[in-house]
């Protein structure tokens, strides 16, 4: 469904990602994960289009989209939900959703988009909160917007970046069901994750990646039990599980 | 699409009005209606400036390029009168193209800039613009000189029916019309935007180009549409103002004054809505007029200390203000933790 071919990024002399291949099944949840400065955020960026990679091939459903622009990759199927969640801060939540369902399949009649928005804020559980102006929200709340915008594009495949940083336990358990509900509608999911039980739970397959390469992959048991996995962990400041 | 019907009834209000002004207007004050109709003409022309300037604002592009659009229509509608034997009215269409076409060579290449680089790269255009005008052929465009405009209107003086100043009521009738009707059509193109799936996507183009794009958005699109929209309204704003004043002129037609007004009216009145530029146009040229009248000279001074003061007080405009005396009203305990946290 997703598929990433040789990509590089530099940003000068320093190489934020390199030789960089993986390929997502339709269906299936995917993390990357890796220390901080892996390259995770960066890889996300050049597959929703953000950032333009200075090597490599990205392919959405069999389709290269390596030169799309971003509006492109998300009428092709690609969602996106922000580590620093960005909503539209004058509009109201059923606003900030409805942008999504409106632009994010071309052609989309007003009806149908409704129809997409307020299935999406039912599923992200915000329905309540829709006329809410999104500068209000609670950081749980901007996180099932963040989510919420991005189904309403309705994707084929939906990449998630930390969304459940800063959340608390009960908190993240509930955005983990939310996560699970998308796929089991036939949405593949890619998300970067710190919150080691999350990737436990979520994930059919983890990339771990390092200095900006990919380090090992696999089932979550595998990775974990890699020993250059447990070395570029404990080997730097790693804090960050603490659920 | 959504809340149609009360959108139509204020355009259609807005319209008996400006039908029904001059008749009234007559009947109350005589004479004296012809300054009026002069001043509320002035009045209508800032409003059309700050609705088009606020239109492409809304898309996050402050623009320093008012003037530029302006003179281009000013002078298209000159140009046009000077060489062909066309009816001077088509003058306005011709100077809405121009304008378009401008703007979406403008746009094009101003795409990628933000913030101050965009308003600095419109300013500059501004200035090319007026210095091409001036280097166009004499026989053209009349160089530094100028050109005279015919006028749109020319009332006969009946003997024995009408009286000396019913000439001049006519004529300032007849403009207050168009220039009516050119309001009517920025506050339908102004609703429009804001009633339609546009809205959604100036808006978010606004606030984050980058997350607009990500969920569909394509930025290119809507910037340029709004630019062009825009510019089209205050071209032909620019030829209907050359045809009254009579005359086009380097300096005077692409004035950086325009430009300014275009911007502070709408910030004046409350930004990135219909309302807020047509208050703003009109509280602004009361207070101008007033002041102009008590203080002969000097009188700009006053002006300035009313923006700035208003600025400083009201940041989001009149219709920011009314908005949160309304909300405070309605709900005084949750306005008031909002503003504790």
């Amino acid at each position: 469904m997703l598929r990433v071919d040789g990509l590089q990024k530099r940003f000068g002399g320093l190489a934020a990602v390199q030789d960089l291949s993986f390929q997502v099944e339709a269906g299936e949840i995917f993390a990357i994960i890796g220390p901080n400065g892996a390259g995770k955020t960066t890889t996300l960026n050049m597959i929703s289009g953000l950032l333009a990679p200075t090597a490599g091939r990205i392919e959405l459903a069999g389709r290269d989209i390596t030169e799309a622009t971003s509006a492109e990759r998300c009428h092709a199927g690609l969602g996106r939900a922000f580590q620093v969640v960005q909503p539209f801060p004058e509009m109201t939540v059923e606003e900030n959703v409805m942008v999504g369902a409106l632009y994010g399949k071309e052609g989309t009649p007003y009806a149908e988009a409704r129809r997409r928005a307020e299935e999406a804020l039912e599923r992200s559980g915000l329905s309540a909160l829709r006329a809410v102006p999104a500068e209000e929200l609670t950081l749980l709340q901007e996180k099932r917007l963040e989510i919420a915008r991005a189904l309403a594009t309705d994707p084929r495949v939906l990449l998630l970046d930390e969304v459940m940083a800063g959340l608390r336990p009960a908190e993240a358990r509930l955005a983990v069901d939310l996560v699970r509900e998308v796929r089991d509608r036939g949405v593949t999911v890619v998300f970067i994750e710190h919150v080691m039980p999350v990737v436990r739970d979520l994930a059919d397959r983890v990339l771990v990646m390092d200095y900006g390469r990919p380090l090992a992959s696999g089932s979550y048991r595998q990775v974990t039990a890699d020993p250059r996995v447990v070395e570029a962990y404990l080997g730097r400041d790693d804090e960050e599980d603490e659920a | 699409m959504r809340r149609a019907l009360p959108d139509l009834l204020w355009t259609l209000l807005l319209a008996v009005a400006v039908a029904l002004a001059p008749t009234v207007l007559r009947a109350l004050f005589a004479q004296a209606s012809v300054s009026y109709l002069s001043i509320a003409a002035n009045a209508i022309s800032l409003a059309i400036l700050a609705l088009s300037w606020d239109l492409l604002a809304r898309t996050g592009q402050l623009s320093l390029a008012h003037a530029a659009f302006y003179g281009a229509g000013a002078y298209s509608a000159a140009i046009l009168a000077k060489v062909s034997g066309l009816p001077l009215v088509l003058g306005l269409p011709l100077a809405a193209l121009v304008a378009a076409l401008l703007a979406l060579g403008l746009g094009s290449v101003t795409l990628r800039l933000k913030g101050i680089y965009f308003a600095i790269a419109t300013l500059a255009f501004t200035e090319v613009l007026k210095a091409v005008v001036q280097e166009l052929p004499t026989g053209l465009a009349g160089g530094s000189a100028g050109l005279n405009v015919p006028p749109l209107f020319r009332p006969h003086f009946v003997p024995g029916v009408m009286q000396r100043w019913e000439i001049a009521f006519q004529r300032n009738e007849a403009y207050f019309y168009v220039y009516g009707g050119l309001l009517v059509l920025a506050v339908v193109v102004s609703i429009v935007t804001q009633r339609t799936r546009l809205r959604a996507a100036f808006t978010a183009v606004r606030t984050n180009e980058e997350v607009a794009a990500v969920m569909g958005v394509r930025p290119a699109r809507a910037k340029l549409l709004a630019f062009v929209l825009s510019s089209a309204l205050v071209g032909m704003l620019g030829a209907l103002e050359a045809m009254r004043l009579g005359s086009v002129i380097p300096d005077g037609t692409f004035a950086i004054s325009t430009t300014v007004f275009a911007l502070v009216t709408p910030i004046f009145g409350g930004l990135y809505t219909t309302l807020g530029p047509i208050l703003g146009a009109g509280v602004l040229s009361a207070v101008e007029e007033t002041l102009r009248r008590t203080f002969a000279e000097g009188y700009l001074i006053g002006y300035g200390v009313v923006l700035v003061a208003s600025i400083l007080f009201m940041p989001r405009g009149i219709v920011g203000l009314f908005t949160r005396l309304a909300r405070r009203r309605s709900a005084p305990s949750a306005s008031d933790t909002e503003e504790a946290g």
